[in-house]
C-alpha cells in the first residue's frame, strides 16, 4: 500500500521536461532530493551536462536526456529509452517554456514560434508520456503554469525598469490551467492524475530584478516578497507523490497570496 | 527530506480531530512526532487515543461551536500547550438536515450561528498569538459543495441533496480563510483551505452502495475519496513544504470540480 502521507519520491520513475532555468534547477534539485529516478529532458546539451555536474556535486544523482519537445519522434524516442531502461514512468512535470516574444508589437513570427513550443510542444509531451502512464495504470501530471495564466498583468509593477509582461505568456499559461483540467478528465478513469502549479515571480539571487520592482511587487503579495525558487518544489513533489492520490485537475498557486487578494 | 516537512518538534492542533477525515489527521500527526491536540466532543478523542494507541496526541474536548466560551477556552489550552505552531479547522459540519422546501428561517440562522462566529473567533484568537510569534499555518475546510451545487441526479430517493445552509456555510468557510490569509500575511501566519470531495464516512459506505457509485461517477478519478487520502494535501499546508502558499483552496476532489 501507498504511503499516502509521504512526500518521498522513492522508487519513482519522474521525466522533467525543462530543469535548465532558475526554476527547473531548483526542481531538480527539490526531486531528486525526494528521492525520485529523475530524468531531465531538454535541448540544450551543454547545460544538461553542467546540471548533471552540479546535482552530482551536491550528492544528488540525475539522469539527463537530450530532447527536442518540438518533435515527436524525439518525445517517443525518449518515452521509449526509459521503459526499456526502468521498466515505467510515474510522473511528468512539464516546466518547459520558451520565451521569444519580448513585446506586444513584436512580429507574429515571434507568436507563432512560441506556440510551437508552449503550446503544440506542451501538448505533444503531455500526449506521449500520458498515454504511457495510463498504459500502467497510475502516473502524475505537473504542469508549471504561473500566476500570469490566472490574471491579467500590472503593467505598474514594471515602469521604469526595463521589465515588461510578455504577451504569448499570458495566453499559453491561462490555456495550461485549463487544458490540465481536460488531462485530469481525459487520464483520470486510468489512474493518471493531472495539476498544475502556478508560480509568482521568483527572486533571482543571480541577476536581481531591478530594486524598484522587487519593492513595488513585495508589496503585491501577502508574504511580502517575491518566491525563492526552491519554494515551488514542495508543490511539485506533493502533486507527485502519493500524499495527493486524491487530488486532480487543481491548480496550486505558490504565489505568496498575489491572486488571493 | 525530513527537514522540508518535519513536524517532529512542532504542536499542532486539530478540531474534529477524532472524526472521520480528522482522525486521519491526527493518527499520521502522532506518527510524525508532533505534539498533537486532538480536540472533539466529550470522550471522542480520548477513545481515538486508546484504540490507536496514540502517544504523541493529549486528547482534549472543545465545544468549537461555542463562540461565547471559545477565547477563555483557547486561553487556558495555550497557558498550558503554548501556541500552535499548525491548526487544522475541521469545522462541525453544521446543517438543519432538512429539504429545501421545509428549511425555516430560523433553521438556516441557526446553521450559520453555529458554524461561523465560532470559526471567526476561533481563527482570529489563534492568529493573535501566532501573529505575536510571526509563524504559523492555519487550514480551515471547506467543501465541494461550497464551491458547486449537489447534483440532484447523484441523490436517488429516500436521499436529499446535500442541505443549502451547508453549502452556504461551507462557502463562507472559504471566503474566511481567504479574507484571513490577507489579514495576517504581512505577520506571517498563513491561512489556507481544504475542499474536500466525495468522502463518505465507512457507515454510508456500507450503507449506499449506489450512492457511493454514483458519487464515484461523478469524479475524473471515478472513485470516492478515503480518508487516508485528506492527510498530505493537510500536512503539506501544515509544514514549510507550502511556505509561499496562502490564501489557497486547495480542491482535494478526485477532480469532482475540474469538469
Amino acid at each position: 500500500m501507498p504511503d499516502l502521507s509521504s512526500f518521498s519520491l522513492a522508487g519513482k520513475v519522474v521525466v522533467q521536461c525543462g530543469g535548465t532555468g532558475l526554476l527547473g534547477r531548483a526542481l531538480v534539485s527539490g526531486l531528486a532530493a525526494a528521492g525520485a529516478t529523475l530524468v531531465v529532458a531538454s535541448r540544450n546539451r551543454a547545460a544538461l551536462a553542467a546540471l548533471a555536474d552540479a546535482e552530482q556535486a551536491a550528492g544528488r544523482t540525475v539522469l539527463i536526456e537530450e530532447t527536442d519537445i518540438g518533435s515527436e519522434d524525439s518525445l517517443r524516442g525518449l518515452r521509449d529509452r526509459l521503459l526499456i531502461a526502468h521498466g515505467r514512468i510515474d510522473g511528468l512535470v512539464f516546466n518547459a517554456v520558451s520565451r521569444p516574444m519580448r513585446a506586444f508589437g513584436d512580429d507574429l513570427s515571434a507568436w507563432e514560434s512560441s506556440m510551437a513550443t508552449n503550446a503544440t510542444g506542451f501538448f505533444a509531451t503531455a500526449r506521449v508520456f500520458g498515454d504511457a502512464m495510463a498504459a500502467r495504470g497510475s502516473g502524475s501530471i505537473v504542469n508549471i503554469a504561473s500566476m500570469q495564466g490566472m490574471i491579467g498583468p500590472n503593467f505598474w509593477l514594471y515602469e521604469g525598469t526595463s521589465m515588461t509582461a510578455a504577451p504569448d505568456y499570458f495566453f499559453h499559461k491561462g490555456g495550461m490551467i485549463n487544458f490540465t483540467r481536460y488531462l485530469a478528465a481525459h487520464y483520470g478513469p486510468r489512474g493518471v492524475r493531472a495539476n498544475v502549479v502556478s508560480p509568482g515571480g521568483i527572486f533571482n539571487p543571480e541577476k536581481p530584478q531591478a530594486p524598484a520592482f522587487l519593492e513595488r511587487y513585495g508589496k503585491t503579495t501577502l508574504l511580502g516578497r517575491m518566491a525563492e525558487a526552491r519554494e515551488i518544489g514542495g508543490a511539485v513533489v506533493f502533486l507527485l507523490s502519493d500524499a495527493s492520490t486524491y487530488v486532480t485537475g487543481a491548480n496550486l498557486p505558490v504565489d505568496g497570496g498575489y491572486t488571493a487578494k | 527530506m525530513t527537514s522540508w516537512h518535519s513536524l517532529g518538534d512542532k504542536t499542532i492542533w486539530v478540531t474534529g480531530g477524532a472524526g472521520y477525515l480528522g482522525s486521519a489527521i491526527t493518527e499520521e500527526l502522532d506518527r510524525q512526532q508532533a505534539v498533537t491536540l486532538c480536540l472533539d466532543l466529550p470522550g471522542k478523542a480520548e477513545a481515538l487515543v486508546r484504540q490507536k494507541n496514540l502517544t504523541h496526541t493529549i486528547p482534549l474536548a472543545l465545544d468549537v461551536n461555542d463562540a461565547d466560551g471559545l477565547p477563555a477556552a483557547i486561553d487556558r489550552l495555550v497557558a498550558e500547550h503554548g501556541v500552535p505552531d499548525g491548526v487544522v479547522h475541521l469545522t462541525y459540519a453544521s446543517s438543519a438536515g432538512k429539504r429545501l422546501e421545509e428549511l425555516s428561517k430560523d433553521d438556516f440562522q441557526k446553521t450559520f450561528d453555529q458554524a461561523l462566529p465560532s470559526t471567526f473567533v476561533f481563527c482570529r484568537a489563534l492568529a493573535e498569538r501566532m501573529k505575536a510569534r510571526g509563524s504559523g499555518s492555519i487550514v480551515l475546510f471547506s467543501s465541494m459543495y461550497g464551491v458547486v451545487a449537489p447534483d440532484p441526479r447523484v441523490y436517488l430517493p429516500p436521499l436529499t441533496p446535500n442541505p443549502i445552509d451547508y453549502g452556504a456555510s461551507k462557502a463562507a468557510i472559504l471566503q474566511m480563510s481567504r479574507y484571513f490569509a490577507v489579514h495576517y500575511g504581512p505577520a506571517g501566519v498563513r491561512f489556507n483551505c481544504i475542499t474536500p470531495g466525495p468522502f463518505p464516512n465507512p457507515g454510508v459506505q456500507q450503507s449506499q452502495p449506489a450512492f457511493v457509485q454514483a458519487l464515484a461517477g461523478k469524479t475524473a478519478l471515478q472513485r470516492i475519496g478515503h480518508n487516508r487520502e485528506i492527510v498530505g494535501p493537510a500536512l503539506f499546508l501544515l509544514t514549510d513544504s507550502a511556505s509561499f502558499v496562502t490564501g489557497h483552496n486547495l480542491v482535494v476532489d478526485g477532480g469532482w470540480t475540474a469538469w
